[in-house]
């Protein structure tokens, strides 16, 4: 018997209402995993307000508060504050939000939390559009894609701006810990968040989560499509520590661009020309990533630390 | 228990302190911040042990304290006027969650255009949120309701979140003295929260969820018997709080000479200080006038009104704040609270002192004037004009 | 005024069967109303949809509780409960299958159809075949079957208001036109059973707030599957791929290592058939 590369323990109870083939599902399963139960999650209106199921149901072998889309940054702050006061040092505290409810309507609360060093792990599990309303473009559709408000109609030809940088927002605040995952490698996954248990502070994880549905590909392929993102270099792998950028998946060559558009409905209008375009930037932005790497943190004090709380003990410094 | 001159603004700060909160939020609005700066003193002092977050907005301020207190923390926030309105959905939220979060608000005018005076249409426009609605009408009883507040919000019989209104400038920039109680009284009085139904870490369980339409309408329904459930809850922390503090507010309508009365004027915050008075002046010209204080505007207090007005001809309400609908918000509330009662006492609406106008005692004065003139109109705008260039009064 | 109410599974195209033949009526000089059950819609999931035509404006804006027509796009859904809520004696039930109507598990007092949509779907290209788009070849066996609205008039719609294929489209609602198979009602009349309803719990107090703490566990979603995954373990090598990848937790590995198939959890997205180094597993139909 092989052995098993991944906790055995399921915090995402089966009985779930995700679509069939959900990333976002598989997503937040494995991050249980790295965190174990004692862990707090807010989660705002998204995808998984509905997958968890209804009242008096609940999908998740956590505790799981629900709170407004544009809010999950403070959210997080507000339950940090709270398991310190009661004495709970070892509770995890995470924020799940989708890429609308972060990268769009939750900046503000997001970089608040960034900047008041709050001890938390804010997770934006990226299905790049609206998903729960049912397709909408966001801030994190990507260049090209098809939605429902991007339609390729008339002169329309999807969403014609490029995808907002969410890590580089996210790096500006300078977190303690800060990395893409991708469920399609589950080993590199895991040991992310393993690593981000430990290190106290402002922690962030941007999660790509395929969308069978929303970016028209049937649902056996969710892991295959993720695999070919990170291959091709549309959602590298890497994790910044102490400002330190390091790749965590190295490829001697970029596999191209148009296997990974070819397998989604929603790239199914794109032009050579506009291919050719994507492929381009894509290329661009793994160049730059290699250089970030090799050049190495900027110069400057990079760990501000953990929320200075104020209170009865001195901040708390958790393992969790 | 001592005596300190201060603020309405640093009364809501003791009191918050002296309540032991554990998680404050703090986003700065005029003439909320010296709540909040007296507060962020007493943490980085050491009189208060709590975590005090400083947040990137209202909105966010009440999302953390009301995140927190689903964790079971005591928690406290403070804003007005914009700020209020800006945490509208989390009011919601707060109530929805059945969190017993305390906020101190500001009563301040909104804007356009600008204004920083005295105005409940920031805490009127909430009326419909779930949350329990105290206007005080002096530092004291600032304070004495905060520390109320969390007894009642707490009670398991409750769960509701509340906010302890003071006008802006009349009371939260205003000094005057204020007993301090002994922590040791408030302790007794208030134990740490008892916390129900919150999220406890390693124990599996969503609070918030989403339902179908029949939970829905059961959960909507479990707010407004709460809401029912405050009333009694008040007077027992009242009786409480006075064998203890020798004070009692009088509960949600404290009355001031209705007996005998034709003419009573239904007041909100420190309007009443100024409304007594000229009672006692009219009295003693011979006029029957009293007045009642809505000291408690959600839940309404409906028998306190209907048992007034059995002995009433005319009620005159001052509103400060006006809602664009038949009447303002207080009127209406006393009307509908009136209409199915036996007695229905002709009511008259006053708009008043909105904008920070000053309410005058001629002002008031002429109120009870218009209410016992022939015909006194639905609303009556009483401040329209200028001051006039001589001292009211 | 008819009313008829759609059973699909999300992505099938039920909302859009139930506003299609609204449009088509309202083509036919009818006044139509449709919409969904107003809740979330997953992929796969059961989803239900309402339609009312009548001669004159619809007066009416609640669910349809007591249809005079139930149409089914997934003969799955059978199993679900639910689906043959309120039809009356006299009723007709429309269900997307191979079988033989007779056969088709309904109370005697009803009237049933079935019409094969799916092979009318997989034939024009509609859809894919794990989810194929079954509902114009449905809405063509409907007019077929209970005259509620004329094929020309459908056809209309179709071109209107289809913006994908609407030649295969109008295609499949010919051909479910002419494929539907009808089977009286056994017993002709039987009192109407008299359903308790869900009633308000007066009075009831929720005291600890919206604070759900029962497993979600408790939900089967196996009626979503329209596939079910089959291992042959004889060829297993318990690398746990499968396992690892399940986005539903449907797969649980055994004491020695194997994987076993939750089947009242697993909703037959592929994932685990696809990504089976040695390939042991296969996608199977659901009969």
């Amino acid at each position: 018997m092989a052995r098993l590369t991944i906790p055995p323990q399921e915090l995402v109870h089966p009985g779930h209402a995700a679509c069939p083939g959900c990333g976002a599902a598989l997503a937040m399963r494995l991050l249980l995993k790295g965190l174990g139960s004692r862990t707090v999650v807010s989660v705002p209106a998204c995808c998984w307000t509905v997958i968890a199921t209804p009242y008096p149901t609940t999908a998740l072998g956590v505790a799981l508060l629900d709170n407004p889309i544009e809010s999950t940054g403070a959210s997080i702050s507000g339950i940090r504050a709270a398991v310190d006061a009661l004495g709970l040092p070892d509770v995890t505290v995470v924020g799940f939000a989708g890429d609308g409810g972060t990268a769009d309507i939750g900046l503000q609360a997001l970089s608040g939390m960034l900047e008041r060093r709050t001890n938390a792990i804010y997770v934006m599990y990226d299905n790049e559009a609206y998903m729960n309303t049912g397709i909408q473009r966001s801030g994190a559709t990507p260049e090209g894609a098809w939605t429902t408000t991007t339609p390729v109609i008339g002169v329309g030809r999807g969403k014609p701006e490029r995808k907002k940088d969410i890590m580089a927002i996210v790096l500006a605040h300078r977190p303690v810990y800060a990395a893409t995952l991708n469920p399609s490698f589950p080993e590199d996954f895991v040991r992310k968040v393993e690593t981000a248990r430990g290190i106290p502070g402002p922690r962030f994880f941007h999660i790509f989560a395929p969308c069978p549905p929303g970016w028209r590909f049937t649902s056996e392929a969710t892991i295959e499509i993720g695999r070919l993102a990170t291959d091709t270099g549309v959602f590298p792998l890497y994790e910044v520590e102490d400002g330190r950028l390091r790749i965590t998946r190295r490829l001697s060559s970029l596999k191209p661009v148009e296997e990974y558009l070819s397998r989604q409905g929603r790239y199914g209008h794109l032009t050579g020309a506009e291919r050719e375009r994507i492929q381009a930037q894509v290329r661009e932005g793994w160049e730059r990533l290699r250089r970030e790497e090799s050049v190495g943190p900027p110069p400057g004090p990079v760990r501000p630390g953990v929320a200075a709380t104020s209170g009865p003990e001195p901040a708390t410094v958790d393992s969790g | 228990m001592a005596q300190i001159v201060m603020s309405g603004n640093h009364a809501q700060s003791y009191a918050a302190m002296l309540a032991r909160v554990q998680v404050i939020a703090a986003y700065p609005i005029t003439p909320q911040t010296t709540i909040v700066e007296k507060l962020a003193e007493f943490v980085a002092d050491g009189r208060l042990p709590a975590h005090y977050l400083q947040v990137e907005s209202e909105h966010s301020a009440l999302q953390s304290v009301v995140s927190a207190s689903a964790l079971g923390a005591r928690t406290y926030t403070a804003t007005s006027s914009q700020g209020l309105l800006l945490m509208h959905e989390l009011l919601h939220w707060a109530a929805g969650l059945r969190v017993p979060v305390v906020m101190g608000v500001v009563n301040r005018a909104v804007a356009p255009p600008w204004s920083i005076g005295a105005d409940y249409s920031d805490t009127i426009a909430q009326r419909d949120t779930g949350w329990i609605q105290f206007y005080a009408e002096s530092n004291q009883e600032v304070l004495d309701t905060v520390l109320q507040c969390y007894r009642i919000a707490e009670d398991p019989a409750v769960r509701l979140p509340a906010m302890v209104t003071e006008d802006a400038f009349y009371l939260s920039h205003t000094v005057e003295p204020v007993d301090v109680p002994s922590s040791e009284l408030v302790d007794a009085f208030l134990p740490a929260r008892e916390a129900r139904a919150v999220l406890v870490p390693g124990v599996p369980a969503r609070l918030g969820s989403f339902t179908g339409p029949v939970e829905y309408v059961g959960f909507r329904h479990d707010v407004a018997r709460a809401m029912d459930r405050v009333l009694p809850t008040l007077a027992a922390v009242e009786e409480d709080f006075a064998r203890r503090t020798g004070r009692d507010h009088g509960g949600p309508l404290p009355t001031y000479r209705t007996e005998d009365a034709d003419a009573v004027l239904v007041t909100m915050g420190t309007a009443t200080t100024t409304a007594r008075a000229v009672v006692d002046r009219l009295r003693e010209e011979g006029h029957r006038v009293g007045l009642a204080k809505l000291r408690l505007f959600r839940p309404f207090p409906v028998e306190a009104l209907r048992s007034l007005a059995a002995s009433v001809d005319r009620i005159g309400v001052l509103d400060r704040s006006f809602t664009f609908g038949p009447t303002g918000a207080a009127a209406a509330e006393v009307r509908s609270a009136l209409y199915a009662g036996s007695a229905r006492p002709l009511v008259a609406d006053f708009v008043a002192g909105i904008g920070g106008r000053d309410i005058t005692p001629d002002l008031i004065a002429r109120m009870y004037a218009v209410l016992d003139g022939p015909e006194p109109p639905d609303v009556t705008w009483m401040d329209l004009a200028a001051p006039e260039a001589r001292a009211d009064g | 005024m008819i009313e008829i109410r759609f059973h699909g599974r999300g992505g099938q195209g039920a909302v859009v069967a139930s506003e299609l033949l609204a449009q088509a009526a309202f083509l036919d000089g009818k006044h139509p109303q449709s919409f969904p059950f107003f809740g979330v819609e997953r992929r796969g999931a059961p989803v239900t949809a309402f339609c009312r035509l009548d001669d004159r404006a619809v007066r009416l804006r609640t669910s349809i509780t007591r249809p005079d027509i139930v149409v089914v796009l997934e003969p799955g859904l059978l199993r679900a409960g639910g689906v043959m809520d309120g039809l009356p004696p006299g009723g007709l039930l429309l269900v997307n299958s191979r079988d033989d109507p007779a056969r088709l598990p309904a109370p005697p007092e009803v009237r049933r159809a079935s019409v094969d949509a799916t092979a009318i779907a997989v034939a024009h290209g509609l859809g894919t075949p794990m989810l194929p788009i079954v509902n114009t070849a449905v809405l063509g066996a409907l007019a077929a079957a209970s005259g509620a609205v004329r094929l020309d008039a459908l056809e209309r719609a179709i071109d209107r208001f289809v913006p994908a294929r609407p030649a295969q489209n109008r295609a499949a609602a010919r051909d479910g036109f002419g494929a539907v198979r009808l089977a009286p009602a056994e017993v002709a009349v039987r009192a109407p059973p008299v359903r308790a309803g869900r009633t308000l719990r007066a009075g009831l107090e929720l005291p600890d707030g919206p604070l759900a703490v029962v497993s979600s566990a408790t939900i089967a979603t196996s009626a979503w599957r329209t596939m079910r995954p089959e291992i042959d373990l004889g060829r297993c090598t318990r690398c746990n791929f499968c396992w690892k990848f399940c986005p539903d937790d449907a797969i649980e590995l055994n004491a020695e290592g194997y994987p076993v198939v939750r089947l009242e959890h697993c909703k037959g997205c592929g994932i685990c058939a696809v990504e089976c180094p040695p390939g042991t597993i296969a996608m199977v139909a659901e009969g």
